[in-house]
């Protein structure tokens, strides 16, 4: 201890990793850019201003940025103390949501905030709350997990998967258990006990797949149960539900080597790809920029989990290690998931594509995780 | 940080990379690899392409009266995929109710494996506006009652084997005019000139194409291109001289239905028959009727099994559809003894004022050695005396041309042929040209065809193992026209019309004009059909006695075998020339289970030594020519009569031949000598009387030869 004294006197900040926050800003507005070349056209169809989705997601993005800065300010130590009320509180608000939120698309997911134009979506924050609770709950087991802290860990999965299934909402559930899993996993559960959940977990699934032909009620909604069946079988039903694997794998194959150029590709100007701006924002990428601004994206995206990793390694407490994994399987599975989606090699799930799709919720979480890293990045000599 | 955890940290770094480089090899396969694919179904995806159906062009006659045109109907489609198998008896037992058509009638309807599988079905037509409101107000899911375009034949069975109809594509059509263009739903032509002129009467279809987002709604047009309506056809047919030509073949089928014949002491059948009438100078064909007929606007809309059975399957109207005038092969009979008459002339083997005794029969002399059958009588077995060509024509002597016929056979070398070669000449055995689908060209006896029928078919045409040899016998059967010659009545006009009008083998044309209705075109012809010579054929010396011969078959005095059909008929400046036949019919009545009548046929042309108009007859087992056909053909002259006052002067191309003249010395022209080696016509032959410059040796203005009647 011959330096901490002047290393603590000068502000952590001076090590905090800023190309994080960088790549994230400038994957924000690649974003903004798509958002604004999947809605031009037929916002101004229908007379309204083209840069309408555009405006509103500067607006996310500047927010973002904002909780990016503050929790990447205030020691993350701190965090562990208010892990437990934060995930209690984002709980109730799960609870809440099924009472006083709104129904959009058959699921029961937003409080609508006065005036009817923003909506938060508390799943979102829950994946925060969940990742800060978990990697402090498993830190403080110093590396072995178990059979009863496991039970225990997953326990505190099972609240938020439980209540995000009554919305429902089977994408973030999913990203849940990927947060589970990463966190787990590195925290040190044991191989054995994983590969026996996983299997309780596939004979539960395939048994809510089957619940109504086993004589029980219908535990997956039909749209659902279709989407994940369309996935497995491209062929299916064209208009039905295949038809956004079709039209989204048409887009991107249509982008080609170099694409079409910006607010030039047909599928994404004429909205021939559903919910392109929210799940489907990658499709616009892959039409209008081809296999080239895929590759880039992909190159900012492995970046950025590059270094998630690497301060994960580096973090010289558990805490902030699991934190970095939380954040890393959390984006890892969102950005794998949404963009194999589009690309047909994953089902389709309501999953937002981190920095890039429209929605106020995903782009301040992602922005606020980002912060946390930073946060851990930069006090990662501290004892 | 302890080993374990970075080795679980290293773990999950290997997954991400495994994941990305999933997805960068996914990215590469779909935009890379497989790309082209992908951008051909993203332009599909958001360009709509509606095609505008053409309006289909009329069919109009010579002045323009509409024969083929095109209305507004009424009709119900039904979309059975909306409907689960066998749900869709309520939408046909509410549509019964409301068309009052048999719900059976529309479940056949609806199964019509006619039309293509894409097609609407359409279960009823010709609603008016309250017709299609009664099941519009229904609402019935997947029936649809709108206006659509409809082909109509305003003159129904009018020129109907002409005009042809139209009704949905076969299977092999589908597959080529859907490429070009057609929708499934469209009616094409299936015969006549709606069949051969499709090309022209369909137009060319409009194309727009609009660019639409996911729901469906337009952004801009991308491109238009207006339809293009079909072109009009004028054909050459003049519609009351067609609607006279058909009453007056159909009154004559009638008629000959209550004569008994002599032969069997049955009625006559009198099943069907054809008649043409053409103008000479031009090929145009002015009526060409078949009967029995049909009314094209029965096809339009479809008809199903039932009805097609019922009105084309009838035993008692056989081939309806088909066109007699044109499909039709019948024997010639004795009209055909104007080829034999000049193929003797050509081989200088008829004197033809020499005296020839008819006996009744022609016996082939004992020097020639006959096998088989060797006497041939004549029609009645009547001797007619002493005759010489020109008599010999007029009264139908079978003996005489028996042995013209006879002698050909042995003249050896070329000219053995010399009946063939002149059948050939005036166009037998090959298609006449006329513009009409499905043509026949009929056939003409010699040694190769009667080898061929006997190989291919001998059952038929061998039944007791005889010579496939061509034998003298062969030979005088064709020089009367039975055996080995079949002709369609378009042939036989024909070559009559190339004998009247001095030698022009014409195509006959039956179409006049295609008229372009695009709109840069406007009323411009795109097609003319002008006169086409098919070749100039010259006569022998001699055939103005041929000629002599057939303008006294409608004549008392001189005993023409259909004088009693003319008599009364008013000649002044409108005489006729021409002949009758009666031909064996081969083979059964497969109805009446007996032996066939023999067919009638009459050809002539008229007036005699200007001739503009002949006229073909043919009549299946109706009787004599004289007695059966000649009738006919003498009210359409006396209608030809009257209409052609109204017709302005007809596009004149007859030409006359113009002899090649040897070179012979001036001092030996006109020599006798010379006679029959130096052509009519040239300036130093003998003096020999033009047929068609009739012989007035009196100057009173008549030509002698009528005044000799």
């Amino acid at each position: 201890m011959n330096l901490p004294l002047r290393k603590e006197l000068r502000s952590p900040l001076r090590y905090a990793d800023y190309s994080l926050g960088l790549v994230a800003v400038v994957l924000s507005a690649i974003g903004v850019a798509l958002n604004y070349s999947s809605t031009w056209r037929i916002l101004e169809f229908n007379g309204q201003d083209p840069a309408t989705f555009a405006k509103r997601q500067v607006l996310f993005v500047v927010i973002g940025i904002v909780v990016m800065l503050a929790a990447a300010f205030l020691d993350y130590r701190l965090y562990r103390d208010f892990a437990n009320s934060a995930y209690l509180v984002v709980m109730l608000a799960l609870v809440g949501v099924l009472f006083f939120g709104v129904e959009r698309n058959g699921a029961r997911a937003w409080y609508e905030l006065p005036g009817q134009t923003f909506q938060i979506q508390p799943a979102e924050f829950a994946k925060v709350a969940v990742i800060v609770a978990l990697a402090a709950f498993v830190a403080n087991q110093g590396g072995h997990l178990r059979l009863v802290t496991l039970s225990n860990a997953y326990l505190m999965l099972a609240v938020p998967l439980g209540l995000i299934y009554l919305q429902p909402d089977l994408g973030t559930m999913l990203v849940f258990v990927a947060i589970g899993m990463g966190v787990l996993l590195v925290a040190g559960a044991q191989l054995k006990h994983i590969f026996v959940t996983s299997l309780i977990g596939v004979v539960v699934v395939v048994a809510m797949f089957n619940s109504d032909n086993l004589g029980g009620p219908a535990l997956l909604r039909q749209t659902q149960e279709q989407r994940l069946t369309a996935f497995l079988d491209p062929g299916f039903d064209l208009l039905g539900a295949s038809y956004n694997i079709n039209q989204s794998q048409i887009a991107i194959g249509a982008g080609g080597l170099r694409g079409q150029g910006w607010l030039q590709g047909t599928q994404t100007n004429l909205n021939l790809v559903p919910e392109q701006e929210t799940d489907f924002i990658f499709t616009a990428l892959g039409e209008e920029f081809g296999f080239v601004g895929v590759s880039l994206l992909l190159l900012l995206y492995a970046y950025m989990l590059a270094r998630i990793w690497f301060i994960a390694r580096a973090s010289n407490d558990l805490f902030g290690a699991f934190a970095c994994v939380g954040a890393l399987s959390m984006l890892t599975f969102q950005i794998f998931q949404n963009i194999g989606m589009t690309m047909g090699i994953m089902p389709i799930t309501g999953i937002p594509l981190p920095f890039l799709s429209h929605g106020g919720s995903s782009t301040v979480v992602a922005f606020g995780l980002i912060g946390l890293v930073i946060n851990v990045s930069a006090r990662r000599h501290l004892t | 940080m302890n080993e374990n955890l970075s080795r679980r940290l290293a773990f999950l770094g290997v997954l991400i990379i495994a994941l990305f480089a999933a997805l960068v090899t996914r990215a590469w396969y779909l935009q890379v690899l497989v790309a082209e694919e992908f951008s051909d179904q993203a332009v599909r995806n958001h360009v709509e392409i509606i095609v505008t159906q053409p309006t289909r062009g009329r069919i109009l006659d010579r002045h323009g009266v509409v024969l083929a045109d095109n209305i507004r109907t009424g009709i119900v489609a039904v979309d059975r995929s909306r409907y689960a198998p066998g749900q869709i008896d309520y939408v046909l037992e509410q549509l019964s109710q409301l068309l009052d058509i048999p719900a059976l009638v529309l479940a056949s309807r609806l199964d019509d494996k006619q039309t293509h599988p894409l097609a609407e079905k359409v279960v009823a037509s010709g609603l008016d506006e309250y017709g299609l409101l009664r099941v519009a107000e229904k609402s019935l899911p997947g029936v649809e009652a709108k206006w659509a375009m409809s082909r109509t034949y305003p003159q129904h069975e009018i020129g109907a084997h002409v005009v042809g109809y139209v009704g949905a594509m076969s299977p092999g059509q589908q597959e080529r005019l859907l490429k070009v263009g057609y929708l499934p739903s469209e009616r094409v032509g299936k015969s006549g000139i709606e069949q051969i002129f499709e090309d022209d009467l369909h137009g060319k279809p409009g194309r727009t194409e609009l660019e639409v987002d996911g729901t469906g709604r337009v952004h801009r047009v991308i491109s238009e291109v207006p339809a293009e309506p079909g072109a009009d056809i004028f054909v050459s047919i003049d519609a009351d001289l067609q609607a006279a030509t058909e009453s007056y073949l159909r009154q004559g089928l009638i008629a000959a239905r209550k004569t008994v014949s002599e032969d069997s002491g049955f009625f006559y059948p009198s099943i069907g028959g054809a008649a043409v009438v053409m103008d000479l100078r031009n090929g145009d064909v002015l009526a060409m009727a078949s009967h029995p007929t049909f009314d094209p606007n029965w096809l339009v809309g479809g008809l199903t099994t039932a009805e097609y059975q019922s009105v084309f399957e009838n035993p008692y109207a056989p081939g309806a559809l088909n066109n007699r005038a044109i499909q039709g092969q019948y024997s010639p009979g004795s009209v055909f003894k104007l080829i034999t008459a000049l193929a003797g002339l050509e081989a200088r083997l008829i004197s033809p004022r020499a005296a020839y005794y008819d006996i009744g029969y022609f016996k082939i002399p004992d020097k020639y050695g006959c096998t088989g059958r060797c006497t041939f009588y004549n029609a009645d077995k009547a001797p007619l005396g002493v005759v010489d060509l020109s008599s010999a024509i007029t009264r139908s002597s079978d003996a005489y041309f028996y042995k013209v016929a006879h002698d050909l056979y042995w003249i050896r070398g070329e000219e053995q042929w010399a009946i063939q070669d002149m059948a050939r000449l005036l166009g037998f055995a090959s298609q006449s040209g006329v513009q009409l689908p499905f043509e026949k060209s009929g056939r003409i006896g010699d040694e190769d065809l009667k080898r061929r029928l006997f190989e291919a078919n001998p059952e038929a045409y061998n039944p007791y193992g005889e010579s496939s040899q061509w034998l003298p016998g062969d030979n005088i059967n064709t020089g009367i026209g039975q055996g080995f010659v079949s002709a369609t009545p378009v042939q036989l006009a024909n070559a009559y019309a190339t004998f009247a009008n001095g030698g022009t083998l014409f195509s006959p044309n039956i179409v006049e004009r295609v008229v372009s209705r695009s709109a840069e075109q406007f009323g411009e012809s795109v097609i003319e059909f002008n006169p086409r010579i098919q070749r100039i054929v010259e006569f022998p010396e001699g055939s103005g006695v041929v000629r002599e011969g057939l303008h006294g078959v409608a004549s008392k005095s001189r005993r023409g075998t259909a004088w009693r059909a003319f008599d009364g008929y008013d000649s002044s400046g409108y005489a006729v020339a021409g002949k009758t036949g009666t031909a064996q019919a081969e083979g059964r009545n497969p109805v009446l289970q007996r032996k066939k009548e023999d067919s009638a046929v009459f050809i002539a042309w008229a007036p005699q030594h200007d001739p503009r108009y002949v006229v073909a007859v043919v009549m299946e087992e109706a009787g004599f020519g004289g007695e059966a056909a000649a009738p006919v053909a003498r009210r359409i002259f006396e209608a030809l009569r009257a209409y052609e006052q109204r017709w302005p002067d007809p596009q004149v191309a007859f030409i006359p031949p113009q002899p090649e003249c040897p070179e012979i010395p001036e001092a030996l022209r006109g020599h006798k000598a010379f006679i029959g080696y130096v052509p009519e016509g040239c300036p130093w032959g003998i003096e020999v009387p033009r047929a068609n410059t009739p012989e007035d040796v009196d100057g009173d203005g008549i030509p002698d030869v009528e005044e000799r009647d």
